[in-house]
């Protein structure tokens, strides 16, 4: 029978399935960092915008740049610090999304794992009672 | 009784809950304790910090100018002096830096200090939660290592007046608080819904029969043909007697009421299939209305249960493997019921917790950072060397958040994938399955 070269295509099936699946993995963990990431940057802002807002007119603000300290207007300040705030909430539902996707793939890639490994067990136990 | 001792099923809780992999989860959930606790005391130093910084800005606008040693590089000072006292530039974050008094300073110290001491609070909230689920997996390895097996019957419709004869002695099973659960609630999940809603129809009936003085057609109902039928009513029955016999059972916990009455109730049982048959016509009148009150007393019961009543649960299921009353056990399992969804609440609620907090995490790290720039703008801004202390401080921190990553995003992962476990209609969930997800979240098996 032609059996054994089945068995031996089933699990090159298997294996690169199981690698499939591990880069899906791997994509998922990093957009987690990257979203931790993101997460983090977007507190701190919230927290400099709570504490602009409590400013007066005229304090004086500056920006580090690098080893510069700039002067900033205080509305540009505030400008700034809310466009960055839209910015990264924009960006996170993006990873959210693409998250989802991932692991919405992986799902689909461990299922065919799984059926992949049950018909080379169903093979294995044929040809061990035959 | 014979006939459900050929169909049950003997497992045993080992195999379900291998004893390595238990002991692997308890020791896993006590290393993110420990983490937690690094944490921790991570926070509080951030917390002290913060202190001796709000002493500190305090203390300068005292004199004009201060005397100081001021560092020069990374192994130099120099004598020099500290002017302009009352003029700090605070960072914010994002490199936004403000010139403030020493009073406005303290105002911003004072509240990231809130910050910090509400996400430490958050932070013991999260290993309160872990030092529980530790403490279960310990219960659970030990109850696998001591053998004790799951029984699982499939349920036995029984004739009424079949009863008598089945106070029986207990099966041969080894002891265990969790059989009779599994016996009775993975049985009579279907029962009960069905059950219920024969109760509603045969509820109108018996009021329409009443009023037309049918009592004998209902008693003949109740001996005969319904089988059913004739066992709701009498479990409702005892409720209400429960009800009926003391006032003082209002001061005590339904559950006892419950408990206490469960020793008694197969006698009480019996008792009552006399008295049906001899109760006049208005006490049944009373009987519908009382319907009412006992489905009140099943929420008043769940309302009062706790995940520490698990302990009152094995004792009644206990109880229950002696008498090998299912009707009972039907009771027990329509309170469990309403206080297992308060268990799975209590749980979801722990997970959605555990989600959140990862990212409150990362706050404190931002503000410890600014609290150390922030120092450094104080000795008159020798940058180079405190940004190296920070930049340091900073790779650990995120080397440690990024530790605390992996084994997040699987737990969050499953968290999100297995909290919504299918549910029976009214939310019967055996104790186990329970556990089977905690178990399978932690050692990350697939369900």
């Amino acid at each position: 029978m032609a059996s054994p070269a089945a068995l031996r295509e089933l699990q090159r099936e298997l294996e690169t399935k199981a690698d499939d699946l591990n880069k899906i993995q791997k994509d998922i963990s990093k957009n987690h960092q990257v979203r931790k990431k993101y997460t983090i940057q977007l507190g701190e802002n919230e927290l400099v915008l709570k504490e602009l807002d409590l400013l007066s007119e005229d304090a004086n603000v500056y920006k580090l740049i690098g080893p510069v300290l700039v002067k900033q207007d205080l509305a540009e300040a505030n400008a700034n610090v809310r466009k960055r705030i839209e910015y990264m909430s924009a960006e996170l539902k993006r990873l959210d999304a693409t998250l989802q996707d991932l692991e919405d793939k992986q799902n689909s890639k461990r299922d065919a794992v799984l059926k992949v490994q049950q018909r080379i067990q169903s093979r294995q136990a044929g040809k061990a009672k035959a | 009784m014979e006939e459900a001792a050929k169909k049950g099923r003997v497992t045993p809780l080992a195999s379900l809950f291998p004893v390595e992999e238990a002991h692997k989860a308890v020791r896993r959930v006590h290393e993110t304790l420990s983490e937690k606790e690094a944490e921790l005391d991570q926070f509080r130093g951030f917390i002290s910090d913060n202190t001796n910084l709000i002493n500190l800005v305090q203390k300068l606008p005292e004199g004009l100018h201060h005397n100081i040693m001021v560092p020069f590089g990374k192994a130099a000072f120099f004598p020099g002096r500290l002017i302009h006292t009352n003029e700090f530039l605070v960072l914010l974050g994002e490199g936004y830096h403000v010139e403030r008094t020493s009073k406005q300073t303290v105002a911003i110290l004072k509240r990231r200090g809130k910050a910090l001491e509400s996400q430490v609070e958050s932070l013991k909230a999260t290993m309160q939660d872990l030092k529980a689920e530790a403490s279960f997996f310990g219960i659970t390895a030990s109850e696998a290592a001591e053998g004790l097996v799951e029984i699982r019957e499939d349920y036995v419709e029984e004739n009424f007046t079949e009863r008598e004869s089945q106070s029986g002695p207990p099966k041969e099973h080894p002891p265990s608080f969790s059989e009779a659960d599994k016996v009775k609630v993975a049985v009579e999940d279907e029962e009960y819904s069905r059950m219920m809603s024969r109760l509603d129809e045969l509820e109108k009936a018996e009021l329409e029969a009443e009023y037309g003085n049918e009592r004998h057609e209902d008693i003949g109902n109740v001996a005969v043909s319904d089988e059913e039928y004739a066992r709701m009513m009498s479990r409702l029955d005892e409720l209400e007697k429960e009800e009926h016999e003391a006032e003082f059972f209002n001061e005590r916990d339904e559950d006892n009421a419950k408990l206490a009455v469960n020793d008694e109730e197969y006698a009480r049982m019996i008792a009552r299939l006399d008295e049906i048959e001899k109760k006049p016509e208005t006490e049944r009148d009373n009987e519908r209305d009382e319907d009412e009150k006992i489905k009140a007393n099943f929420d008043r019961s769940s309302d009062q249960t706790s995940l520490d009543k698990i302990n009152r649960f094995s004792e009644s299921r206990k109880l229950l493997e002696q008498t090998k009353d299912k009707k009972s056990a039907t009771e027990e399992t329509l309170s469990k019921r309403d206080t297992r969804k308060d268990l799975t609440d209590q749980l979801n609620c722990t997970g959605l917790t555990v989600q959140s907090r990862p990212e409150e995490m990362s706050h404190g790290k931002g503000l410890v950072q600014s609290i150390m720039k922030s120092t450094s703008l104080e000795k008159a801004l020798v940058l180079p060397e405190v940004k190296e202390n920070v930049q340091a401080a900073s790779s650990s921190r995120s080397e440690v958040s990024r530790n605390s990553v992996p084994t997040n995003p699987g737990g969050a992962q499953a968290l999100g994938k297995e909290w919504s476990f299918p549910q029976v209609d009214l939310g019967l969930l055996p104790r186990i399955q329970n556990r089977d997800l905690i178990v399978a979240r932690l050692l990350q098996v697939p369900l």
